[in-house]
């Protein structure tokens, strides 16, 4: 998970969050809006997200960097696993109808996150281990 | 120090339980959709195969691993008939098994490579090869874990002898 979370970085890195040749962060979320599962979402995502998008784009940068650091590292590995969690459902809700998605991986992954959370293997394997010997 | 999910995996963690009934909603979901759409039928399931080796540019998916979609053209397109036939009857079955948690060690394995196998056709074109990685990863975990040991049939065959524990 922590090599997902960094690998997905390469199209979404400031300053310009521009896709690189893929598809950007801001024509994600333009998707969503385009194509709401839930109306509230597609809304506050147009009229709050989109006007500040450079403030937004730093949070998810920060947010998808620190969870991977943390799950591939085994560092605080619940605090990434919450993370990667609440990462996993926002963006389960924001693409359920965007085409082309699968919405059961976003499943997966906060099933995943989930059970990290829940099992804490950062003990093994991890700097997590360092700190409960 | 032990994590939970090897403290549980005598008697299996409910974490990994619910990770394998999900896996099985997945796959037999998908199963239901494919067969509704008949892809197991030879010539469907032999156009998905030439639809994966295609470039974009062709209207395919533009997979990148020239070897194995070389070996999906030479061995499985001409079989497709047979192989889409049997990939219906396993499909279903390791579906089953993780859903209800029977030989769950056989069902992950066969679910792992049946995942890898999407992995390597699907590698480098349009899809999300993400979805794989997870999914595989989420059945790896099931394996290690003694999915079925919990809410699961294989609760039942625990303390019978497993041939090398890759049954249950």
């Amino acid at each position: 998970m922590g090599v997902l979370w960094l690998f997905s970085l390469r199209w979404k890195l400031p300053p310009g969050f521009d896709g690189r040749g893929e598809t950007s962060l801001r024509q994600w979320l333009e998707l969503e809006v385009a194509h709401p599962a839930f109306g509230f979402y597609g809304q506050l995502i147009e009229s709050v997200v989109l006007p500040n998008f450079t403030i937004f784009a730093w949070l998810v940068f920060l947010a998808e960097l620190t969870a991977g650091i943390s799950l591939l590292f085994g560092a605080f590995t619940r605090v990434g696993a919450a993370l990667g969690l609440a990462m996993a459902v926002n963006l389960g809700i924001g693409l359920l109808e965007v085409p082309g998605e699968w919405p059961w991986s976003y499943a997966m992954m906060a099933l995943l996150h989930g059970l990290i959370l829940l099992s804490n293997p950062g003990r093994i394997w991890g700097l997590d281990g360092l700190r409960t010997e | 120090m032990t994590t939970s999910i090897e403290s549980d995996n005598q008697s299996g963690s409910v974490a990994v339980a619910i990770l394998r009934i999900t896996l099985g909603v997945i796959i037999l979901a998908t199963w239901w959709d494919n067969l509704d759409g008949g892809l197991y039928q030879g010539e469907n399931f032999k156009g998905l195969l030439d639809w994966l080796g295609k470039s974009v540019a062709d209207g395919g998916n533009g997979g990148s691993l020239g070897w194995f979609h070389s070996l999906l053209d030479s061995v499985v397109a001409p079989n497709a008939g047979l192989v889409g036939g049997v990939q219906l009857v396993i499909e279903l079955a390791f579906g089953l098994g993780l859903l209800l948690g029977l030989f769950t060690r056989l069902s992950s394995i066969l679910a792992i490579g049946f995942f890898v196998s999407l992995f390597l056709a699907y590698f480098g074109g349009e899809e999300w090869i993400w979805t794989y990685v997870l999914l595989a990863a989420a059945t790896l975990t099931v394996f290690l874990g003694y999915g079925g040991r919990k809410f699961g049939i294989d609760q039942a065959l625990q303390g019978k002898k497993s041939p090398f524990g890759l049954l249950w």
